[in-house]
């Protein structure tokens, strides 16, 4: 999926991508949270840790032409010493690194986890995969003194897009970050596209039992 | 409700996986810091850690000051914290090593700016105290240098070298979409870009500079197309996170020589050096084994005879005799009964079909992704992993005689109702009765493939029959680089057995058969048509498969053991011992039922799940993140919507 899926033969008509999207960060920085406001508009004090969940998806209609389709990969139980498998982190092709601006010390571990990131997936092209800063819980009182161009320096020298301050309780910043991810990934897939996930080839389908199971459950 | 597994070998990450998955808190620690314990891949220089760390084995301190955690009516279960399963690990550089002297590996990333070095607070600051110190420190594979013949301290890479990356793998990126389905990869992979050129020499400097490129397994397996494996993977979705080729052919060593065995029947109609008269015999022999059952008749004069003898009555040449006593059933000549050698060719013939030409299937990234993928399967479902966290022991109450607890390296206790323990940690005094066998492995990377045709990407499997009688015969696995585990232009030669010697006397000489292991100016004529091995390593890995409980002394019932890899060229070993295993500790549980498809949970504000109480200790003790724990612990109400019809 690493570039997404193109429907249709004529440039004029509709294409659909499916991204893989990471949302990494130390534990309870409020990745779940983003997810959940992010994509079923829901914010709860009362987040548990997340069970049974590989991924959420975002369909995004982005503009006339694209309808843009996002899995939303939260990072479950192996947060917690930030052992993560490559399985977690093979074919994304962006990223959220999220931390708390309440709590000096999840931003410590950005750099972790982007080294962690780079360490692990890189797009076709051998780059990095595109990952913005999520400075979240923005609402409350900051814990550090980092300063807007302190960030953007921060940022640059290492490697993330852009980064942006969310609130998921109160709603800010979210969509406006999501957006301004699908933007780099976009980019990125149309300086180098994917022909392997291009529909026009013909998808090899060997397996009989996906056939079975379709004729016998409808 | 608590359950610990150690070590994450494949039986263990099944086991794992299963249980968070019928709602069992699990923690799964190992001392190591990659997941899969012998059942491992690794890239170039993470090998090359492993190589050292393997031919150093260094003593590690012994700290008894947990001994004052253990109450007086408990006794101790002493782990055993250095892993002897790997031995005899040599390994050999056929390049100029020295090239690659000041080679990095591309990728290796420079450290990322601490934010506020010109003073601002709350900086500078190693984000690596968060995780635990690592016992015999191997640093993190990725970042580290090999070291060289000289033996100089390896310097961690501190220069990025992305712009030499090349983009080889833009093909071949193929993930499972469809979560209903296994799904292959691109079988027919990229054609070579370059066309008509002959073959570019890989340096070692290369392999060094592309060592990213590479996942070199431990264990060298494949999955058989209707192994209990597949079904797995298919019934619990875990086949979601992995993706497969098929093996695309079947070799046999003959005379000298390799050479193609046509087994499906389209390959026995195309096949060029069989006669008409042979087709017509094999195919006839092959539908006579599909229902062998249903024609005592024609074996059962021979059912005390050997299959090879079995098979020297059934009007086949000599040489199908051989693809199908070698290649096909895959059986010993001198000790398979006639009926084991119906059974195994009837096997390979039920395989044959479902996903391809071949009863094979080979995950991409390696062998080693499949126990991560259980892995991610059981912390989606709330399991935790602790990497670099070493176990000294087992606590068990003397009056009840089962295991309450287990201390950690920091000290601490941590309490849980099951115990999963990999055999390579018990100790001397608890395996005294146990006798294990040995693997031998080989893993070379070379410049060809040993048997060349107008596709070069090609994933082999060739059975290289014993040199003496009763030796055991060589299973060789050859994959090309779009199975993501080679760079481009290389080969990765996968070779094992069960051993009789050390790995290299035991499969050194096949190696020399198939392969030329001379630099290139010694090379004669007759050798250049052979691949060369640019670089290779050979070990013995302990086969603790088939070790009956009963031969371990004094372990609580509540302990449960998982053996290290077997030898067996598919899973089922490993699927079978994780179902058992499961189903003793949970006799009502289903294993591994299919999860709920992620696009068709709806989160209910009003349905959060009472909290639950977690271990008696958690591991985690930083008071900065003890808060944060509590109230991020325990399930969030997920419903499942009822979408199946």
């Amino acid at each position: 999926m690493a570039g997404g899926e193109g429907a249709g033969s004529g440039a004029a008509e509709c294409r659909e991508h499916l991204f893989k999207v990471l949302v990494i960060g130390e534990l309870g920085v409020g990745k779940t949270s983003i997810i959940k406001r992010y994509v079923h508009q829901l914010f709860s004090q009362h987040y548990r840790a997340t069970i049974g969940v590989d991924f959420a998806l975002k369909v995004i209609n982005w503009d006339s032409k694209t309808l843009v389709r996002l899995q939303l990969w939260d990072i479950a139980g192996q947060e917690r010493f930030g052992n993560m498998t490559r399985v977690y982190y093979k074919e994304a092709v962006g990223a959220f690194v999220v931390f708390d601006v309440t709590r000096g010390s999840t931003f410590e571990a950005v750099s972790k986890w982007k080294h962690d990131l780079d360490s692990k997936v890189l797009l076709p092209n051998g780059s990095p995969i595109p990952a913005v800063l999520l400075a979240n819980k923005c609402d409350q009182k900051k814990d550090g003194s980092q300063n807007p161009s302190q960030m953007d320096q921060f940022c640059r020298e290492g490697g993330f897009v852009g980064w942006f301050e969310t609130s998921a309780k109160d709603n800010i910043n979210i969509d406006e970050a999501a957006r301004f991810l699908v933007e780099n990934i976009l980019a990125n897939y149309k300086s180098f596209p994917n022909e392997e996930n291009d529909v026009g080839k013909p998808k090899l389908d060997l397996d009989p039992l996906k056939a079975e199971s379709k004729s016998q459950c409808c | 409700m608590g359950l610990r597994a150690r070590r994450m070998g494949l039986p263990e990450s099944i086991i794992a996986a299963a249980c968070a998955r019928s709602g069992q808190r699990v923690l799964h620690v190992d001392a190591r810091n990659y997941y899969g314990g012998n059942w491992a891949s690794f890239s170039f220089s993470g090998l090359l850690s492993w190589i050292k760390e393997n031919q150093q084995k260094t003593d590690i301190d012994e700290c008894e000051d947990w001994r004052k955690l253990i109450l007086e009516n408990e006794e101790v279960i002493s782990l055993s914290k250095k892993d002897k399963t790997i031995q005899y690990v040599e390994d050999f550089c056929f390049g100029d090593q020295d090239s690659a002297e000041d080679v990095e590996e591309a990728g290796a990333l420079p450290k990322l700016p601490v934010f506020g070095a010109s003073g601002a607070e709350g900086a500078a600051q190693e984000s690596e105290k968060e995780c635990p110190p690592a016992e015999g420190a191997l640093p993190g594979a990725e970042s580290r240098e090999p070291d060289k013949a000289g033996g100089t301290e390896p310097a961690s890479a501190t220069e990025g070298n992305d712009t030499e990356v090349t983009s080889e793998n833009d093909s071949s990126q193929n993930m499972a979409l469809d979560e209903s389905s296994l799904e292959l990869g691109k079988t027919e992979a990229a054609p070579s870009k370059i066309p008509a050129q002959e073959p570019k020499k890989v340096t070692y400097c290369q392999i060094v500079r592309e060592g990213r490129r590479f996942n070199i397994d431990l264990v060298s397996k494949l999955l058989y197309s209707r192994g209990l494996l597949i079904d797995l993977l298919i019934k619990s979705n875990v086949s979601r996170y992995a993706e497969f080729k098929n093996a695309t052919r079947i070799l046999a060593f003959r005379e000298g020589k390799v050479e193609q065995v046509p087994c499906s029947r389209a390959d026995v109609f195309n096949s060029r050096q069989l006669t008409m008269v042979e087709k017509r015999m094999l195919m006839k022999f092959l539908t006579f084994c599909l229902d062998y059952e249903q024609h005592p008749d024609e074996y059962q004069d021979y059912e005390n005879s050997t299959f090879a003898q079995f098979l020297s009555t059934r009007k086949l040449t000599p040489s199908l005799q051989h693809f199908i006593l070698h290649s096909i059933a895959m059986v010993s000549e001198t000790d398979c009964s006639t009926l084991e050698g119906l059974q195994a060719t009837k096997k390979f013939l039920q395989c044959l079909g479902r996903y391809g030409n071949t009863p094979f299937l080979f995950p991409l990234y390696g062998q080693g992704e499949i126990p991560q993928c259980f892995c991610r399967l059981c912390a989606v479902f709330g399991g935790i992993y602790c990497l670099r966290h070493p176990v000294q022991c087992l606590v068990v109450d003397k009056e009840s005689g089962r295991c309450k607890a287990v201390v950690d390296h920091f000290g601490q206790r941590i309490s849980a109702n099951y115990f999963i323990v990999e055999d390579s940690y018990l100790s001397e005094s608890v395996c005294t009765n146990v006798c294990y066998r040995q693997i031998s492995r080989a893993v070379l990377i070379t410049d060809q493939s040993v048997l060349n045709t107008d596709s070069e990407q090609q994933v082999s499997i060739l059975m290289v029959p014993p040199v003496d009688v009763g030796k055991p015969a060589v299973c060789v696995i050859e994959l090309c680089s779009s199975t993501m585990t080679c760079m481009k232009d290389t080969y990765l030669v996968h070779l094992t057995c069960p051993s009789t010697k050390t790995a290299r006397e035991d499969l050194e000489p096949v190696v020399q058969k198939l392969f030329n292991l001379n630099t290139e100016k010694e090379t004669e004529n007759e050798e250049l048509e052979k691949p060369r091995v640019l670089w290779a390593v050979y070990f013995n890995m302990r086969d603790s498969s088939g070790v009956d409980r009963n031969s371990y002394v004094g372990l609580p019932s509540n302990v449960y053991v998982c053996s290290g890899p077997d030898p067996a060229l598919g899973n089922d070993c490993a699927v079978k011992q994780a179902e058992t295993i499961f189903q003793e500790m949970f006799p009502t549980e289903e294993f591994c039922p299919p999860p709920p498809n992620p696009e068709d949970i709806i989160y209910d504000e009003d349905e959060i799940a009472p909290e639950e109480t977690g271990f008696s200790n958690s591991p985690e003790t930083k008071p900065e993140s003890s808060s944060e724990e509590s109230s991020s612990r325990g399930t969030t109400a997920v419903k499942k919507e009822d979408n199946e019809k």
